[in-house]
């Protein structure tokens, strides 16, 4: 069988010859992670995703989780793994050694996650929560906060969940209702309801704590209000021990489209008046510490979008490459030329293609952004690392928003290079999709990415990050230009740069103007032609790597695959970057129809 | 006790397209994902767990390319104590017992009580284990699925025999057993077991390091040569029941009480 989640010799060249990730183990920090010890956990994070994990993913989708009087199973085939899972101690890869962590470098990290979210997503939402609520903990915790939660998380022996929506506190969070009391021992009253909870309730876990958004009683409204709390499922003494368990309730959970695997769950907090808490970090500065974990949460998600993109394009591949149909185009007339795999057909490869420059660009961009995070932990200049928080400030809506909309398209691409085999069960089509598609919607929704992307960072220390970013990709753009093979393609990606320069000068200025509006009804595109501007860079880049291998003489077992990063950079150059002129012709034009036209004339009454 | 587990580098059948080149002399190996033979992941956490109760150390050798320190390093962030690396272009090309007499040779070098290999590897012929005894003058038992250590140098060992049934046998140490896998659930290897050996030099063992001469291994010394590979061209006679489970649980029942497999 050939590979089916993510292509190993693919993260490696992105590991090791587009970031040169190595160069971190120069760093005390990482001095322990060296190629080989790079090499082997992505290596046995395969072996364990592809072994354990994967055999869970079409599982857990049949079984998807019950509930039954306040209580949720997870599908049965998860137990296992997840002590596999935790055994191995993948849950906190970057955090500090002395919490339970292992200190890892986030790039390489992402490599890990690549295969461990590619083989079940939705099983790894346990540990993706657990771990932000961690760091909650570990950011704005007080000592014994610490103390009595942290290294329980980050091994995976207690897990945690995020609850910050309620049924008329969505995609705004600051008309939260939940409230919260000062109790004389100084621990919270909390009272409200939460839904859309993932991993709130379930079987895994002896413990789960719910980090909380409330507002303390008079607090202002809004999000200037707004308090984080701790609250454990069972209370934990000042010695470790467990004590009751606490007033929260989970009175239910989503039949959902996709991710049946993750318990979705409605958790009702004091029902019984006896809900306790903990004030974690300052009193209404809850929306501040979730704005810290926000980057984090979102490369997640972008992260889990990979994670269904990669499996649906090598499924597609190696479907493509045995499925026989249909005679060569060029033997049409020919009655007795034999049929032909699906992938000699053009408009089956127009399709790989597209799923292949999505599935590598996405790939490079959120390694990318790991890699940026790791050069602020290895510079000692303040400088440096204002720039690249910078740069990560600005590409994670892009990494969010722009690389989940991508990753939806190449799992619906997927389906339909199978056919009608893509929308039956039996295949694993039909998942991919499913699951992928709350990836759009949660941890911001990609409208609320667009807008703060056009809104927040755009105009950013006055426009600095994306001033830097421009820099880094003209860098870029000079190298690839200097090569043969690459100086087509970078020309085209340098005129798209260019016109992204005018079109965000434009967009700048329009979302601070009368026209407010229309700019923010094109912010989803903006942030679509910031996006492709993105993976143009990151295709070029590949290619300039590819051909640079190829020109010192590269082995013959590597030289297809450098082909390849050269014919996605040329595909994605010459056939997708021209439609992102025309998208940036469209904002310039800024046609404000959807912003005039009146609610009645919508239609439908 | 101290205990030598030989372990192999293989392709991956779990994530990986086996082909066969088109001369027939290999299969193609260039996009190859390459783990360790999975029989031998058995052998070491056996090893493992025996030291756990019994104290002594865990030495894992491979015999391969330069590459082939990827699946010794694995195995010790497993938990294997020291690892060896057997590799020599002379080493090229070697038959069974070529890799036999390697092995031999690395086991004398050492001061070993136990030596395990997996029953047999992936791409191999299940013959190594009882050629290193042989070439030892040890004594070996194969398919291995139990093994208790008793007083005084012996071991006491199950295996595994026709019909599912068990046999126990005593064996004077030291020996050469081959594990068959079911013996145990190896371990996974986790992050922290990684950064315990990533820095570790492993020892590198040559031809003339472990005392043999060019003619006695590698392809010189093969006196098994393969003559072709192919995938054998699919052949007539066979037939595919189809239908829902339930109907073709009846078509088989009947088949085989028509042909006289039951009654």
């Amino acid at each position: 069988m050939a590979q089916v989640i993510a292509d190993r010799r693919d993260i490696d060249f992105v590991l090791h010859e587009q970031l040169d990730v190595e160069e971190l183990s120069q760093h005390e920090r990482f001095a322990e992670f060296n190629r080989k010890a790079v090499d082997l956990i992505v290596s046995e994070a395969r072996n364990l995703a592809v072994k354990e994990i994967l055999p869970t993913r079409a599982d857990g989708d049949r079984q998807g989780c019950r509930f039954d009087n306040g209580r949720v199973s997870v599908p049965e085939s998860f137990h296992k793994v997840w002590k596999t899972f935790n055994e191995g101690e993948w849950l906190a890869m970057t955090e500090p050694v002395e919490w339970g962590g292992q200190g890892m470098p986030r790039t390489v990290a992402m490599a890990a996650a690549d295969y461990l979210n590619g083989a079940n997503f939705a099983f790894m939402m346990y540990a993706g929560l657990t771990h932000g609520a961690g760091k909650l903990v570990e950011s704005f915790g007080t000592d014994l906060q610490k103390r009595l939660f942290l290294k329980k998380m980050y091994t995976g022996q207690w897990t945690g969940t995020m609850l910050l929506t309620e049924p008329e506190a969505g995609s705004d969070v600051g008309a939260l209702s939940t409230s919260a009391v000062k109790n004389p021992d100084g621990t919270y009253a909390i009272t409200g309801n939460k839904i859309f909870i993932s991993s709130g309730e379930h079987d895994l876990a002896e413990n789960i704590i719910h980090p909380v958004l409330a507002r303390i009683e008079g607090a202002p409204a809004g999000t200037a209000g707004i308090s984080l709390f701790l609250v454990p499922k069972i209370w934990v003494n000042e010695d470790g021990t467990l004590g009751e368990p606490n007033d929260v309730v989970c009175t239910g959970i989503e039949e959902k489209m996709g991710i049946h695997g993750n318990a979705t769950c409605s958790l009702a907090l004091g029902g019984k008046g006896k809900c306790r808490g903990t004030l974690l970090g300052e009193e209404n500065k809850g929306m501040r510490a979730m704005f810290l974990m926000m980057n984090e949460a979102r490369l997640l998600v972008g992260t889990q979008g990979l994670g269904c993109a990669s499996p649906a394009f090598l499924y597609a591949l190696n479907y493509a490459r045995e499925r026989l149909q249909g005679r060569h185009l060029l033997k049409t007339f020919d009655k007795n030329a034999p049929s032909v795999p699906i992938i000699q057909h053009p408009d089956v490869r127009r399709m790989l293609m597209t799923m292949k420059v999505y599935v590598e660009g996405a790939r490079s961009l959120l390694y990318y952004v790991g890699r940026c995070e790791d050069r602020m932990h290895t510079t000692a200049d303040a400088d440096t690392r204002a720039k690249y928080q910078g740069i990560v400030d600005f590409l994670i809506p892009i990494a969010k928003g722009y690389v989940t909309d991508r990753c939806l398209e190449v799992c619906n691409l997927g389906i339909q290079v199978y056919g009608g085999y893509g929308y039956i069960r039996e295949y694993p089509m039909e998942q991919l999709l499913r699951d992928c598609r709350i990836t759009p919607i949660y941890e911001g929704t990609n409208g609320i990415q667009a807008m703060d992307l056009l809104g927040r960072k755009l105009g950013l220390n006055k426009g600095k990050p994306v001033m830097d970013l421009l820099a880094e990709i003209q860098a870029e753009l000079a190298a690839a230009k200097a090569l043969p093979a690459t100086a087509d393609v970078a020309a085209t990606v340098e005129s798209a740069v260019n016109k992204l320069g005018e079109v965000a000068m434009h967009m700048g200025a329009a979302a601070m103007s009368e026209k407010l509006l229309t700019a923010f009804a094109f912010a989803h595109l903006f942030l679509e032609v910031c996006g492709d501007v993105v993976m143009g860079w990151m295709l070029l880049w590949r290619a300039r790597v590819a051909a640079q291998k190829l020109a010192a003489g590269a082995k013959e077992k590597d030289r297809m695959f450098y082909e390849g990063q050269i014919k996605s950079a040329e595909f994605f150059g010459h056939t997708l970057l021209p439609i992102t002129q025309g998208k940036m012709r469209s904002i310039l034009a800024a046609g404000s129809a959807a912003v005039d036209i009146p609610e009645e004339a919508f239609g439908g009454k | 006790m101290e205990i030598l587990v030989c372990v192999k580098r293989v392709p991956d059948s779990a994530e990986n397209e086996i082909e066969v080149k088109a001369d027939g002399s290999d299969i193609k190996r260039e996009d190859l994902v390459y783990s360790v033979n999975e029989w031998d992941n058995y052998a070491v956490e056996e090893a493992i767990q025996i030291v756990d109760r019994v104290g002594g150390s865990v030495t894992v050798a491979s015999i391969g390319s330069p590459e082939a320190e990827e699946v010794v390093r694995r195995e010790m962030a497993m938990g294997a104590n020291n690892g060896l690396l057997l590799t020599d272009p002379a080493f090229e090309g070697s038959d069974g017992r070529g890799i036999a007499a390697i092995l031999a040779a690395a086991v004398r070098k050492g001061n070993y009580d136990l030596v395990l290999t997996g029953a047999q590897a992936d791409d191999g012929a299940a013959q190594v284990g009882g050629m290193v005894a042989a070439l030892l003058d040890w004594p070996y038992a194969s398919l291995v699925n139990m093994i208790e250590v008793k007083e005084a140098g012996v071991l006491r060992i199950g295996r595994e025999i026709e019909g599912g049934n068990q046999e126990i046998n005593e064996i004077q140490m030291p020996c050469v057993l081959s594990i068959q896998t079911g013996i145990n659930e190896p371990r996974y290897v986790g992050i922290r077991g990684i950064r315990k050996v990533a820095a570790v030099e492993i020892p590198v063992l040559k031809a003339a390091d472990l005392g043999l001469g060019a003619a006695e291994v590698g392809r010189a010394g093969a006196r098994v040569k393969r003559a072709d590979y192919f995938v054998p061209p699919a052949g007539a006679g066979a037939e595919i029941l189809q239908g829902s489970t339930d109907e073709i649980t009846a078509k088989l029942v009947d088949l085989l009480k028509a042909k006289g497999g039951i009654k």
